[in-house]
């Protein structure tokens, strides 16, 4: 069996983001591996680790990826394939691209993350499942091979969750609780080094060209609650964190 | 600073992980308790992180001394008691079995030392002779087959937790090392100290009475004991600065976190002058007394001498930390005096990097010896 995890580089998030020039600055942005698809890399060597078989991760993006593939290298995964692109490129295309790589592979199954921290959109995972012509789960919290045919799944739906038997080879993408990732351990950094890292140049032209970025700013509602009542006090912040900010 | 590598950068990022999600979360806990780290030294051990410079071949991760100096800097900020731990361990034992050390011990200590399996433990300082280890008295008297050893040993980083000792005594030829195991009959441990700070990180007396240790356990040449552990402490005076530059980042951050967010006379006090530029002093100390200390690893991984810089990076960073911790305490107010804001403990941790592995009195007379040499 082969498993592949699909990942991207995307700035930490709790780096500050600058623009310039109308475009997000990277310069000074501490890049890491998108936490999405870190669980996507464990999940994949966790299936290696039970069924055998190879891992493998595929990424698309520029030069300074290698870093995040070095990572998942570091984790655990035996080989990578970095399709090396500068720019940015929109998820269909991304897509498609990825595709022909993934298809040669034939793997068993795909898993990428459920969401991409940078661009905020969930459109990767579905469109490269459309891509390949493949089944899609999005949002997977569990996941258990049924032989090499069929996996069973449960994954998240807007109001509560399901459980699918899903025909492979399929994509899948990862939700919070699917699984905890491991740390990189320093021989396992050490090994990282001597494992196969294919670069593959990538020339494909984006259908959608970013013409200028802008950050939300938000201001601070500096909201003061009255504290002589210690009680009503603590009422009113759960109701205001509640129905206002939505937090809890 | 030196641009890092992909692997350096790598490692780092592991260690300020897990530092932040194991180390930081439980620190206050063990200060209180005083508990030996034994859960915390186990994850890092299956990280790797316990033989960090130790050869790949010896069961070690063969990283350079910079990674590993930037590295104990994280550890130190989340957990200073984890950190002289792990300094000593890796520091003291393991670079001298691998420096020292024939084949036989290397396989037999420093692999499981390497690995994390062990702790290891350094004993040279005994009640009478601190500072001038030359008149050490612990007595090894040869006998068919090894030596014998009497007498007592004090202030053992990990003492009664290691299961491995690197003992120097005095014995015929002069000062020589030899490599005890915990269980070794004869050998028994004191209560731990009640100390300042760094509470889980016991210190103990060992006590010698009629010790065999065989042939094949003594470290290196007869009679090289002192020059071995002097050797060994320029390896371990690195970890010790970096440490010192640990304890000092994490108070500062406190500090700076908590000027920007503190108000008084309807401003936040980082914006008084008083406060601003204390801010700024500690900034600078610490970002000085880091790079000492990287010369320092960086002369160590070059192969040449690094004495003196290994010195001064203990002289300076151990002032700084002292001097930051204080000042950290000072920002917060009435706070830092609180336990909750963890500057306080920063503040007990930091005053034995003045101490321990040579006082900074002694790192003096190391560099003045040097600056001549
Ligand atoms: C928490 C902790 C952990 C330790 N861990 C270990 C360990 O793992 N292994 C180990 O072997 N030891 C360990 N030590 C011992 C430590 O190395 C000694 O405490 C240190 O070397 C100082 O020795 P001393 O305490 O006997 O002080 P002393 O040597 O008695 O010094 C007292 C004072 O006199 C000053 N002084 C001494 N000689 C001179 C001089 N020639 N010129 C100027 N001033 C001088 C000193 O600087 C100091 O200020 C530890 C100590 C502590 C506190
Ligand atoms: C053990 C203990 C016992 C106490 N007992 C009592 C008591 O019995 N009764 C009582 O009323 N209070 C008591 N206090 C409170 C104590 O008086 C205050 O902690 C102290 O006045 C400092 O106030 P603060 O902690 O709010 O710090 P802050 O006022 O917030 O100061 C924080 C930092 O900002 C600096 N700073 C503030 N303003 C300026 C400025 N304009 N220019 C430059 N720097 C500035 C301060 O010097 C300090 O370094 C006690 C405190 C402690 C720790």
């Amino acid at each position: 069996m082969k498993f592949v995890a699909v990942i991207r580089q995307v700035p930490d998030g709790e780096s500050r983001l600058k623009i310039e020039g109308g475009k997000v600055d990277l310069g000074g942005v501490t890049m890491i591996l998108d936490q999405m698809d870190e669980w996507a890399v464990e999940e994949v060597i966790r299936l290696q680790e039970k069924h055998g078989g190879e891992s493998v991760v595929v990424a698309l993006g520029p030069e300074r990826f290698e870093e995040a593939i070095r990572t998942a290298l570091a984790m655990g995964i035996d080989r990578a394939i970095h399709l090396v692109a500068e720019g940015y490129l929109d998820p269909i295309t991304q897509a498609e691209a990825l595709a022909k790589v993934i298809r040669a592979e034939a793997p068993t199954l795909v898993f990428t993350g459920g969401q991409q921290a940078d661009w905020d959109s969930q459109a990767l995972g579905p469109a490269l499942a459309e891509a390949l012509a493949w089944p899609v789960v999005s949002w997977t919290t569990q996941i258990e091979l049924e032989g090499e045919t069929h996996a069973k799944a449960k994954h998240d739906l807007d109001e509560g969750a399901e459980v699918v038997r899903v025909a492979l080879p399929a994509v899948f993408t990862s939700q919070q609780g699917l699984n905890e990732p491991r740390y990189p351990t320093l021989p396992g950094i050490m090994k990282a080094k001597r494992k196969e890292l294919k670069k593959v140049p990538v020339s494909a032209s984006s259908k959608v060209e970013i013409l200028e970025q802008t950050i939300q700013e938000k201001s601070r509602l500096n909201k003061m609650i009255d504290g002589k009542d210690p009680v009503a006090a603590a009422h009113e912040l759960v109701r205001l964190l509640h129905e206002e900010a939505k937090v809890i | 600073m030196a641009v890092l590598t992909t692997d350096q950068k790598m490692v780092l990022d592991m260690v300020r992980a897990v530092s932040r999600e194991v180390l930081w979360a439980m620190a206050p806990e063990y200060d209180r308790t005083g508990q030996y780290p034994w859960p915390q030294l186990k994850q890092l051990a299956q990280l790797g992180l316990l033989g960090m410079t130790t050869p790949e071949a010896w069961g070690g991760a063969g990283l350079d001394s910079v990674t590993w100096a930037l590295a104990m800097e994280e550890i130190a900020a989340a957990d200073p008691s984890v950190a002289v731990i792990l300094s000593v361990t890796s520091g003291l034992p393991q670079y001298m079995l691998n420096r020292f050390g024939s084949e036989a011990q290397k396989k037999k200590y420093l692999v499981p030392l390497a690995k994390g399996e062990w702790i290891g433990a350094f004993s040279l300082t005994e009640p009478h002779a601190g500072s001038d280890p030359a008149s050490l008295k612990l007595s090894a008297q040869k006998v068919p087959g090894g030596w014998e050893l009497n007498g007592l040993k004090s202030w053992v980083t990990s003492g009664g937790q290691a299961q491995v000792y690197v003992v120097m005594a005095r014995g015929e030829a002069g000062i020589s090392s030899f490599i005890v195991e915990k269980d070794t009959p004869g050998l028994s441990f004191g209560s731990p100290e009640e100390k300042m700070g760094l509470h889980a990180a016991h210190t103990c007396e060992l006590r010698f009475e009629g010790v065999f240790v065989p042939e094949e356990n003594l470290l290196g040449q007869e009679g090289r004991g002192l020059a071995q552990a002097l050797a060994g402490l320029d390896s371990g005076r690195i970890g010790i600065a970096a440490q010192a530059v640990g304890m000092a980042r994490a108070a500062f951050e406190i500090a700076k976190q908590y000027a920007d967010e503190r108000t008084q006379f309807g401003q936040k006090i980082r914006e008084f002058q008083g406060v601003g530029f204390k801010l700024a002093e500690m900034h600078t100390r610490i970002a000085a007394a880091r790079a000492l200390v990287l010369e320092a690893a960086a002369k160590k991984d070059r192969g040449e001498r690094y004495t003196l810089e290994a010195s001064t990076a203990k002289l300076f960073a151990s002032e700084v930390a002292v001097s930051v911790t204080r000042e950290a305490v000072q920002v917060l107010g009435g706070y830092g005096y609180h336990r909750e804001y963890r500057v306080e403990r920063y503040y007990r941790d930091a005053k034995v990097t003045e101490i321990y592995e040579g006082t900074s009195e002694i790192q003096k007379l190391v560099i003045a010896r040097e600056l001549y040499r």
